[in-house]
């Protein structure tokens, strides 16, 4: 790897740097603009991102780095010398470590910098700009991704600052609005659908019919939603057997698995190649009887249908086929997509907030610095005075003070209100270089490292 | 001292009903959180008001129709407000308010006619048995709610219509298990009162049971829900079946209520106008 820009990075290290020298970036490509062929080759495994981020920091011109890999993103988010141009850098590198010609990758990157690269942040922790928009998966990625970086001390202030900021607004984006709250699959929305029928379904059973993918996965789901028990038959039995081991279930025989419906609250069909209907109306008389009328939930995910559709109108009897879940389902998409707006506004305040935070804390070293010289003047020439009048008592020692104070406080007002409005501004181009020409008109002392945190 | 709490009472519950909806509209904790204060502020200031009242009288003011009504709804806010610490169904809220209100419209319209109370009918046993009556009769009315609710949601469900409403309720086996402790609350009250009933008539008149439109109708509706439970318990009948003969149990009571309050003479009559 090319060390050409370390000599850029150094110096700036050396005399210890303060936000305003600094830049942010996030440069990577998600699954909106790479396809999955190329995404799959530049994944890193999540036990080497901290290796790669420290990787990062040794080779690049970079102060900070973390390194996100999931199945949807490769992300490198970091901290560099302001100026400093790093996205060719960074593209080349992330590409070489997974030995891949860059050009390949510079197609499909993007580059956000500065507030965006907040915000950015912001929106993936939040899971906006996921591919299922509110999966909660994310978060515990990046979380992860983010402690192996700093385990390998490629994260420091910035970055911390960064993320910390981006799981707490997550974690407001979760509770405030309902971006993650309701299932968007069709295996998902049947839980969801069972929740709404049985109040606790820790003391329900599922029946599978039928050892299909879907029903299989759907039985996931209800395992997870805490379903106590599951029956499974199968017209092979060995798959019956297989499937009921990997549930901790029990199976029974396809020919005798009538006997065992009044057992079960939630049925799952996923029969495929059946003449006609497994269940009907007349099968499930007696079963009703024997459960003396306690709802039962019909998952129907077989093609073509397992459940007449008329059993459906028996007393406390629901019957949901694959076309009425996925519209449960789309519906609960179109509300995520509206509750992902209220997201994306409390996310772009927030990195608002955050970016004006830094811009203060860049410059507040300067205003310090030039508020402690100019008061410094102030106090020693007001003593010099004092000295050479005769008789001063203490009330026109007191008008002096306020108004040496006065002098001071107007002339100091609108460099301050200046720089801390450039300092948002622009961000803050404009204020790193007025601070710099501060520092040199009234000759202020650089001390870097005791600046107050925010603003 | 009582017009002031009543007032304070009649603001409270608006502002509980008020809330109570917003709170069905946008389930964000906030507005449930404040139709529930709005709740206990309504009734301990209603509370307040009838105590402040019972004093000038002598006796427990509950002796008049528009007093009855202002009793009923301030027990039905009471036993809104225990119930929600256990099973927090912010819907039945979104009903005990109006009814509060009207309740204290009808308290301050209208002070009914207890100074006429004949003076044996001034003892301890109308405190037990009118109270006993009126809490039989407010876990008859949340039954009821929870089975109007009970039933829309089945519907929905049935008819795979699972709009945004459905997913704010509870499931349908809670809203059963609900109606089912309620009835059985009601019931056991139901019964209690009357049979402080008979005590005190027997004891005070030395004749158990008179027959006059308030005890038939009493006995009418006590053999409904004894019905209803009894086929709970046996047979199991629950869901939508439960839900519509709670329904009707409750609309058999309201009618009666209302209907012997107004019309009917005898013993009752005579006492509570």
């Amino acid at each position: 790897m090319s060390n050409r820009d370390g000599a850029i990075v150094r110096p700036l290290r050396a005399r210890g740097v303060r936000e305003r020298d600094l830049e942010i970036w996030v440069i990577g490509l998600n699954h909106r603009t790479c396809p999955i062929e190329l995404r799959e080759k530049l994944a890193i495994p999540e036990v080497e991102v901290g290796d790669v981020a420290q990787r990062a920091i040794g080779h690049l011109p970079l102060n900070e780095a973390v390194v996100l890999s999931t199945c949807n993103r490769v992300e490198l988010v970091g901290v560099s010398a302001r100026g400093a141009d790093v996205v060719e850098a960074v593209t080349a590198f992330l590409a070489e470590d997974r030995s891949l010609p860059p050009a390949t990758l510079a197609e499909h990157r993007y580059v956000h910098r500065g507030r965006q690269a907040v915000q950015h942040l912001f929106r993936v922790a939040s899971s906006l700009d996921s591919m299922v928009v509110g999966e909660p998966q994310i978060l515990g990625q990046l979380k992860e991704q983010y402690r192996r970086a700093v385990e390998k001390s490629a994260s420091a202030r910035v970055l911390q600052r960064c993320f910390e900021s981006s799981f707490r607004v997550a974690k407001r984006v979760r509770t405030e609005t309902g971006v993650a709250t309701k299932a968007v699959s069709v295996s998902s929305a049947a839980v969801d659908l069972a929740q709404r029928i049985f109040d606790d379904l820790g003391d329900k059973t599922a029946m599978l019919i039928g050892a299909g993918k879907m029903s299989e996965l759907a039985a996931r789901h209800l395992l997870g939603a805490g379903v106590a028990n599951v029956i499974v038959t199968n017209r092979s039995f060995d798959r019956a057997v297989q499937l009921a081991r990997g549930f901790g279930g029990t199976p029974v025989p396809f020919d005798q698995f009538p006997h065992y419906l009044h057992l079960a609250d939630v049925v799952l069909g996923s029969v495929t190649a059946t003449a006609g209907y497994v269940l009907g109306p007349s099968h499930l008389h007696e079963v009703l009887r024997a459960r003396r009328r306690r709802p039962m939930f019909f998952i129907d995910l077989g093609m073509p249908r397992n459940f007449d559709p008329a059993i459906n109108d028996l007393q406390s009897v629901y019957v949901y086929n694959i076309d009425d879940l996925s519209r449960v389902a789309d519906d609960h998409r179109a509300e995520r997509e509206k509750e992902a707006e209220r997201a994306e506004e409390i996310v772009r305040a927030e990195a608002e907030t955050f970016w004006r935070m830094l811009a203060a804390s860049d410059v507040t070293p300067t205003i310090v610095a030039l508020r402690g010289k100019l008061d410094a003047i102030r106090r020693a020439e007001l003593e010099r005075a004092l000295a050479s009048l005769a008789t001063v008592g203490p009330d026109e020692r007191r008008v002096l003070e306020a108004m040496t104070q006065s002098i001071v406080n107007k002339i100091l007002h609108p460099p301050t209100t200046t720089l801390k409005q450039l300092a948002f501004d622009e961000e803050g181009r404009d204020a790193a270089e007025m601070a710099e020409v501060l520092h040199r008109l009234f000759a202020l002392e650089t001390t870097s490292d005791d600046e107050p945190d925010g603003g | 001292m009582e017009p002031l709490l009543l007032k304070l009472s009649l603001a409270s519950y608006l502002v509980a009903t008020f809330a109570g909806a917003w709170s069905l509209v946008r389930p964000d904790g906030l507005a449930w959180r404040t139709a529930t204060g709005a709740l206990i502020v309504g009734f301990l200031a209603q509370a307040g008001a009838l105590a402040d009242r019972s004093m000038h009288v002598g006796t427990i003011a509950v002796t008049g129709f528009s007093e009855q009504v202002a009793f009923f709804a301030l027990l039905l806010a009471g036993v809104y407000l225990v119930t929600q610490v256990w099973l927090r169904l912010a819907v039945l809220g979104a009903v005990v308010g109006p009814i509060g209100v009207i309740g204290v419209i009808a308290a301050l319209v209208d002070h009914g006619g207890a100074p006429n109370l004949p003076p044996e009918l001034r003892s301890p046993w109308l405190l037990v048995h009118v109270s006993l009556a009126y809490l039989g009769n407010a876990a008859f009315a949340l039954a009821c709610v929870v089975s109007l609710v009970y039933l829309w949601e089945e519907r929905q469900l049935k008819a795979h219509h699972v709009g945004d409403f459905v997913w704010r309720l509870p499931s349908l086996e809670r809203l059963d298990n609900v109606n089912f402790k309620f009835l059985t609350w009601g019931f056991v009250l139901l019964t209690l009162s009357i049979v402080t009933g008979v005590l005190w008539a027997e004891l005070y008149f030395g004749r158990f049971w008179s027959w006059e439109p308030r005890t038939i109708w009493t006995t009418i509706i006590w053999m409904i829900y004894a019905i209803l439970l009894h086929g709970r318990v046996t047979v199991g009948w629950g869901g939508r079946r439960a839900a519509a003969l709670t329904i009707v149990g409750f609309g058999v009571l309201f009618v009666a209520f209302i209907g012997v309050s107004i019309l009917a003479p005898g013993q009752h009559a005579d006492a509570f106008g």
